[in-house]
């Protein structure tokens, strides 16, 4: 029936239960860089993390733990990935030797970068500990040193060389950064969830992934954790901006003829997020994209980054720049060459159709006479599995998928996840995940929307009208009332709503 | 549950060796020679392959059996029992839908000693049937014997998507016994056609049951076959008082409510989505969509499977509470046949530059199982969404033959076509049209707005030939089915 995703258990069990194999360590000899004064710059971080069963909105998973390594920064921060503390419930740090252990809690988190720093209950605590700098940019074929740790914490240094620098996709899929891949054959070892890697004593990222057949780790590199850290000692988080097009390369010359392209490089508009600062500022679909700040941009989206060579232009515009910044993109329509200003944004969630992601925070829901109602989101969908495109119901991966080109004021995917068999939804049981568009009468377009045409029943009846058949389901509003007290007994649910 | 198996599927069990006698003089053992089309290369004829099923003698000189011992035959022998000689066959009718099909036998003498077989009812539950037919483990005719499991509504796994009453039997089937006659007191009460693979069920068998045989043989009678019609449109059951009380029903069992009615289709105009169905034809409509026939409770789309094109279905409906009465004449709406499986046809398409373009239909999206999402969305939604309305055919960038002129097109493999040069393409016809305009560029536009494909003219015509000669592509485009 409802499949439960492993994905995320697999990472973990991929780096604790690979087998071990011998490989020495090899040890960091630049100055600085002694074992004795790392270990005051290191914490292992042992996160209890709990999810939200999205099939059953009310109820939390069964708690999982995560354990990793994090990097002491200026200011009594402990620098960790994201995913690391998603959805923790309780944070525990330690330090290496495992002598003394005290509570810490998130500071700043932000899942798309993956990263998260975390500030210890007890100041004191990190009394006597040292932070660590952060390194300038590599470039390929630098050496960098992850550090892991043994139980009795000492330090088990693992040399490797980064292979690429490249700008890629990060765990939570909502944005690409850049990202350092690091040849290095890293060991089984115990609370290895998310690692520290230097290079001569400084801090130069976060292993966040670890992929054990081609020993190679994915790492969040200084370039991102800068961004990340900015204005820590303020109130208001910049984030990271998200221009909100997609492009074509433009490598075809048939093509480029006909568009009338003469100069080199160039890309292609082929869709606008909506309400993203590039539809804001009037890019158009099929605009071809020169230059970015004075950048030229190649026929593949590449620039030439004075610190890491030719990279995806949205290192620039996302992580090099921060939203509020005004970028000049030189672009080519019809024939004519246009300067267009494009002030940069952080994606803003309400502008999004379907939530990516819902870290930290419970799923909505309203539970009407035992009809569930929730907004469709991509943890919802990732229910089914890691194949949940092709196993989820596909009108709602459509959704989806095709979210762009929905109207500008479609709102939220309401769905029928479930039914729960009463006396009232006799006859309905068997429906699930279709799309609600209306409730007496009124248009729903948020899980709030919903539970307020609720309150209005017409004639006595709760009418909620759908996308697909049955069209139209009819219950009872005052039996609906008077069997809520038994439903919520029935079925332990603690409330049915949750907005 | 997993899909029914391989068509060959054929249940033998005989209540008396009298009668066995009796009976090969009446059935014949069919060779077909078939020719599938590929999809892939739909430019070439396709792979010969052979296959052997039943068939028995009915009345009129004519011999029946499943449309699928005979789908894409090119060459047809049929033998008797006690025969040596093989005579040529042709296929008279066929009847997809249902998996029906008639041949004729050119040469006279063919009939001379044989039996037509006379066609009885719906056998009782319980009773035993015997099967007759040529089972794999030897050519000589076998004999086989069951009870009738079930009576019910089946999908066709022939076209896989009619479903019709079919008959259970709890003999077990095995491949080359398609279209052989089940017998009870001396005539025809089925025809085997499909089962489940011992992996699956053991021991279920389906015959084709005489309503069924019946609206063939009588679609037929005007020298042609006109399909199944529909009603097209979905209904939802009515067990939830409050639901009943809302749409004015008093407390008694009857009536499902419609939710759907697809345009194009015969109830389009006609039926409303909130209309109640509470007769058909006079048969009371319990809330459950059944209604009382046969001595039993089935499906209320059973009134409308006997009927024929032209003719008419009364419904009693309510509708905002007042009883109305609804006539609908009957067709059978096309949109549906996009998602059968299309047999006696040959693939469409169009080669330009390299690119080859074919309109989507089952065959086709079974040959490639394309992932495309955009393209899976408009076929699976083809009917439901509408789809046709706007696209009557689903015109796919199916294939790239290698060549400089499409040296960048790799990427939209299975992207579907919106426009050429501006012109919207609603069927393959319309791409051809617009590749027949003389222009400098043409500039092929999908769906989902990404970068189009542009082909310079130049590029294209002297492509032509190398591309042709490469592939060994014999022709470049096909619009006859």
């Amino acid at each position: 029936m409802k499949a439960i995703s492993l994905q995320r258990i697999l990472w973990v069990a991929l780096l604790f239960l690979c087998p071990l194999w011998v490989a020495s360590a090899i040890a960091d000899t630049a100055p600085g860089a002694s074992d004795a004064s790392l270990s005051q710059s290191l914490l292992r971080v042992n996160s209890t993390n709990q999810v939200y069963e999205f099939f059953q909105p009310w109820i939390k998973k069964p708690p999982f733990s995560r354990r990793g390594i994090g990097a002491l920064l200026d200011g009594g921060r402990i620098l960790v990935t994201a995913e690391l503390v998603a959805n923790s419930t309780f944070i525990e740090i330690e330090k290496p030797a495992g002598t003394q252990k005290s509570s810490a809690v998130v500071e700043r988190i932000d899942y798309q970068c993956n990263l998260a720093v975390l500030r210890p209950v007890d100041l004191a605590f990190l009394e006597g500990m040292k932070p660590l700098d952060l390194n300038g940019p590599l470039r390929v074929g630098d050496e960098a040193t992850v550090l892991q740790l043994e139980p009795n914490g000492d330090i088990a240094r693992t040399l490797g060389r980064i292979t690429s620098i490249s700008v890629g996709s990060y765990p939570a899929e909502s944005g690409s950064f850049l990202l350092f891949k690091l040849g290095a054959p890293l060991q089984q070892r115990d609370g290895s969830f998310t690692l520290p890697a230097i290079n001569k004593g400084r801090l130069i990222g976060m292993v966040m992934r670890y992929d054990l057949r081609n020993q190679s780790a994915d790492i969040v590199p200084t370039a991102v954790i800068r961004h990340f850290l900015q204005g820590l000692d303020s109130p208001a988080y910049p984030g990271f901006g998200r221009l909100g097009i997609s492009f074509a390369q433009l490598r075809d010359p048939q093509l480029r003829r006909f568009i009338g392209l003469q100069e080199p490089g160039g890309i292609y508009v082929t869709d606008l997020a909506p309400r993203g600062p590039a539809s804001i500022a009037g890019i158009k679909k099929r605009d071809v994209i020169l230059a970015v700040d004075g950048l030229p941009i190649d026929q593949d989206g590449n620039y030439e980054d004075p610190d890491y060579g030719r990279i995806l232009f949205s290192h620039l515009t996302n992580t090099v720049k921060y939203p509020g910044d005004v970028l000049p993109f030189k672009i080519l329509r019809d024939g004519k060459i246009l300067e267009i200003p494009v002030t940069m944004q952080a994606a803003n969630r309400e502008d999004s159709i379907i939530d990516e992601h819902l870290f930290d925070e419970p799923p909505k829901y309203v539970i009407l006479g035992g009809l569930v109602f929730m907004e469709l989101s991509r943890p919802y969908l990732k229910e089914w599995g890691s194949k949940w495109t092709s196993n989820a119901p596909q009108r709602l991966v459509y959704y989806d998928v095709f979210q762009n080109e929905l109207p500008a004021d479609r709102g939220r995917i309401v769905i029928l996840s479930q039914v729960l068999p009463t006396s009232d939804t006799i006859g309905y049981q068997d429906l699930d995940n279709i799309v609600v568009t209306k409730l007496n009468g009124r248009s729903v377009k948020s899980l709030a929307d919903l539970s307020e045409a609720a309150k209005q029943p017409v004639d006595g009846f709760q009418k909620i009208e759908f996308e697909e058949d049955p069209k139209l389901l009819i219950l009872d509003a005052a039996s609906i009332e008077a069997h809520a007290e038994t439903l919520k007994e029935h079925y332990a649910i603690p409330s049915l709503e949750r907005l | 549950m997993s899909r029914l198996l391989p068509l060959f599927l054929l249940v033998l069990f005989a209540v008396a060796p009298l009668n066995a006698v009796e009976i090969s003089r009446s059935l014949v053992r069919i060779e077909a020679t078939s020719q599938e089309p590929n999809y892939k290369s739909p430019w070439s004829p396709g792979d010969v392959s052979s296959g052997v099923g039943a068939g028995f003698v009915v009345a009129g000189k004519r011999i029946m059996t499943n449309a699928h011992v005979v789908s894409n035959a090119r060459f047809l022998t049929v033998f008797k029992e006690g025969d040596p000689n093989p005579y040529i066959a042709k296929v008279l009718h066929i009847a997809h839908d249902c998996d029906l099909a008639l041949l004729s036998i050119d040469n006279p003498e063919f009939f001379k000693d044989t039996l037509p077989l006379d066609f009885g009812g719906i056998p009782e539950i319980e009773s035993v049937v015997s099967a007759y037919g040529y089972p794999v483990g030897g050519t000589r005719l076998s004999v086989t014997r069951g009870i009738v499991s079930r009576i019910d509504f089946q999908i066709y796994s022939h076209s896989g998507m009619d479903s019709h009453l079919a008959i259970q039997i709890d003999a077990a089937i095995n491949p080359g016994n398609s279209g052989g006659p089940v017998m009870q007191n001396g005539k025809v009460v089925g025809v085997a056609f499909q089962g489940y693979s011992g992996d699956v069920a053991q021991n279920v068998g389906y015959m084709i049951p005489t309503p069924v045989i019946h609206r063939f043989l009588k679609d037929v009678e005007d020298g042609r076959y006109d399909r199944y019609v529909d009603l097209a449109l979905t209904y939802s059951n009515l067990f939830n008082p409050a639901a009943r009380r809302a749409l004015g029903l008093d407390g008694d069992n009857s009536g499902v409510v419609v939710s759907s009615v697809y345009s194009g289709g015969a109830s389009d105009g006609i039926v409303s989505p909130g209309d109640v169905i509470l007769k058909i034809d006079g048969h009371t409509v319990s809330s459950d969509g059944t209604i009382p026939l046969l001595n039993e409770a089935v499906p209320l789309d059973e009134v409308v499977e006997r009927k024929f094109k032209g003719e008419k279905v009364k419904l009693d409906i309510l509708r905002d509470g007042k009883p109305t009465t609804l006539i609908v004449p009957l067709n059978a709406p096309w949109p549906f046949k996009l998602q059968s499986h299309l047999y006696d046809e040959k693939p469409c398409f169009v080669v330009f530059g390299g690119l080859v373009f074919q309109p989507a239909d089952q065959n086709f999206m079974e040959a490639y199982d394309p992932s495309d999402q955009r393209l899976n969305y408009l076929f699976d939604y083809f009917v439901s969404d509408e789809i046709h309305l706007a696209r009557p055919e689903i015109v796919v960038l199916s294939n790239i033959l290698p060549d400089p002129v499409n040296a960048y097109a790799e990427e939209f493999r299975f992207s579907v076509v919106d426009e050429v040069n501006g012109h919207p393409i609603k069927t393959l016809e319309d791409i051809v049209k617009a590749f027949d305009e003389q222009t400098d560029y043409y500039v092929i536009q999908f769906a989902g707005g990404g970068r189009p494909i542009v082909l310079d003219r130049k590029a294209v015509d002297e492509a032509r030939p190398r591309i042709l000669a490469r592939y060994a592509v014999t022709s470049e485009k096909n619009l006859e089915k």
